[in-house]
């Protein structure tokens, strides 16, 4: 009897762990398809000899010319340049945001005991959009308008945190009521720089970053978003367990013996650093972060040991295929946060009309 | 585990809610707490689980004051057991009891197997493991509370508390709680509860410590202590006790 029991629980947890594994072996095929997506047409048997001779040229580098280096006559230099310098970065880049929009979902969701939080919950977007309506307000240049995206997407968390810690009552409370205040007080700057920015070129640029798009992914912002999001995604799935004490009563948690301040902060400060990042190299892209987590609830259960890496998998998925609608359906680009928008609004609509056991 | 709280006493700004408060509890006694709302139960739970620092006193655990225990550490030897409450993510019954095991995993890793299995063996206890698979808000308020005793003993510590664990609950899941909680106070586990009902005190309680304005006003064995004044004084009501042909008190309201 006992024997039996124990299995029961050891095959569903084999089953959500094969979920998973399965989720990722599904980026990894959408990776694959999405290189021989778009208006250049590029052959899966061309994309097979240009990834060959990408990993000799890769491994000779390693190895010191051990092995060498060649070049298939199926693949042009002009269709190399596309996959590896146009394609590459901003396939990756759909997974990479749509991986750390989901994970801080998830993660903010949890820590804020509410189904129905997402990345901006505390202004981590409002501080970037202000930051990057300033850099294009100044017109400093699509690098800087990353770098200020990122720097006042971390301020404005900074700010609402000290705030909230001044202010008296529930903490969780204090901190999201913070994040509204801080986050509507970012709106109306960038509200302002609109206003005095140039109709003519300046404020359709503030417009399109608002819409949130990948569309101009160069290989700089794969590697400039590539570390914080590395940062912050490491200790959410070392701290992945403790998560979900968070979403029990502070009292609860520290009776079994978790550190509920620490752990709170420190899954907000990474949850954070996520967020800033992803937001900063794709301009605003909502409802990803509030839908995915939900969808990986649907798959895999709450318990963030499997749902932080389901929700991490089925957002590059998800945010994979929306871009690949995004720069193929028309014959001008979609900004993928109207798609995301799009797709969102109504699961949201579905999610909420449901029976309330499943949220 | 032995526990001695001594001259413990705790204010909330100027209100005193605790004032001296001293008891002893050995291995396998179960203490019902007596009291009236308000009167300092759950401020007295939180100063011996670590959630709140008394402003005087001490509580000792095996003779060790309990500011030299850490988190974990005290974990892994108190369990408290709340109200039936809803959580706000319907986690499986399995879940819910095994997040009783984390004090015994590192801080960056999840329960493994050894962790699995006294989830298992928690459940099997309180009679639970059929309910392993549903979630924690699909079954009933008593199957909740069972469920939480079982996290409880997942976290195998020797001495738990409860507070209130019977409110919220119909007459036969309260009963059957409780048979569930002397039992394991048989098995030696030290057992702290409050209740509100003194006759759940004369059925299951081998001692009962009394409640009146923060300060302890009796403490000793049910039958010598619960009286009809003592009853009277806690909810400013008065009763008449009865024993009956077997042996046990009836609390009975003269309305």
């Amino acid at each position: 009897m006992r024997r039996a029991t124990t299995t029961e629980e050891a095959s569903r947890r084999r089953l959500y762990t094969l979920i998973v594994i399965t989720l990722a072996a599904l980026v990894l095929a959408g990776i694959l398809v999405s290189f021989t997506l778009g208006r250049y047409p590029i052959r899966p048997h061309q994309l097979l000899a240009a990834l060959g001779d990408k990993s000799r040229e890769i491994l000779s580098g390693i190895t010191n010319g051990a092995v060498s280096v060649s070049k298939s006559e199926l693949v042009t230099e002009q269709m190399r340049a596309i996959l590896f310098n146009v394609r590459l970065p901003r396939i990756l880049l759909a997974c990479m945001v749509g991986c750390c929009l989901s994970a801080a979902g998830a993660a903010y969701q949890g820590v804020f005991q509410n189904p129905m939080a997402a990345p901006d919950i505390l202004g981590a977007s409002s501080g970037a959009a202000a930051g990057a309506a300033l850099a294009i307000l100044m017109e400093l240049g699509s690098r800087m308008v990353m770098v200020f995206a990122f720097a006042a997407s971390l301020i404005t968390i900074a700010l609402v945190m000290l705030v909230s810690r001044t202010a008296r009552g529930n903490r969780l409370l204090r901190i999201i009521l913070a994040g509204i205040m801080v986050s509507s007080l970012c709106n109306a700057l960038t509200s302002f720089i609109k206003l005095v920015a140039d109709p003519n070129n300046i404020l359709p640029e503030i417009t399109y970053w608002m819409m949130g798009s990948l569309a101009k992914t160069k290989p700089g912002e794969v590697l400039f978003a590539l570390v914080p999001m590395t940062l912050g995604i490491a200790p959410l799935l070392l701290l992945r367990w403790r998560i979900n004490l968070l979403t029990l009563s502070d009292g609860e948690a520290k009776t079994m013996g978790v550190n509920v301040g620490a752990v709170r902060i420190t899954v907000i400060i990474c949850s954070t650093l996520i967020t800033a990042a992803s937001v900063s190299v794709s301009g605003l892209i909502g409802w990803v972060g509030l839908v995915v987590p939900h969808l990986a609830r649907r798959l895999v259960g709450n318990n963030y040991r499997h749902l932080l890496p389901a929700s991490m998998f089925s957002g590059a998925l998800f945010l994979l295929i929306v871009d690949n609608v995004s720069r193929n359906l028309l014959l001008t680009e979609i900004p993928i946060g109207i798609l995301t928008s799009v797709i969102g609004a109504p699961f949201f609509i579905w999610l909420i009309t449901r029976k309330k056991e499943t949220i | 585990m032995t526990i001695n709280v001594r001259e413990l006493s705790f204010s909330y700004g100027p209100r005193r809610v605790l004032d001296g408060v001293s008891f002893d509890a050995a291995d396998g006694e179960m203490l019902c707490v007596l009291g009236p709302n308000g009167v300092g139960k759950s401020t007295l739970f939180n100063c011996m689980l670590g959630l709140s620092r008394p402003e005087s006193g001490d509580i000792f655990f095996d003779g060790r004051p309990i500011r030299e225990f850490g988190a974990r550490e005290l974990a892994r030897n108190i369990a408290f057991v709340p109200q039936s409450h809803a959580p706000t993510f319907n986690y499986s019954v399995f879940d819910m009891v095994l997040m009783g095991t984390t004090a015994r995993v590192g801080g960056v890793s999840s329960p493994g197997e050894s962790e699995v299995a006294s989830a298992e063996d928690a459940m099997e206890r309180v009679g639970i493991s059929h309910l392993r698979a549903r979630g924690y808000m699909q079954i009933s308020g008593g199957e909740r509370q069972l469920a939480l005793i079982a996290r409880a003993l997942a976290q195998q510590a020797s001495v738990i508390i409860m507070d209130e664990p019977t409110a919220n609950l119909d007459y036969g899941n309260q009963l059957r709680v409780l048979m569930r909680v002397k039992e394991l106070s048989r098995e030696g586990f030290t057992i702290i509860q409050s209740t509100h009902n003194p006759e759940h005190a004369f059925l299951f309680a081998s001692r009962v410590l009394a409640l009146i304005g923060g300060r302890s006003a009796a403490l000793g064995d049910p039958r010598e202590v619960v009286t009809e004044e003592l009853i009277e004084s806690l909810y400013n009501v008065k009763v008449k006790l009865s024993t009956d042909e077997n042996g046990s008190v009836r609390c009975q309201p003269l309305l």
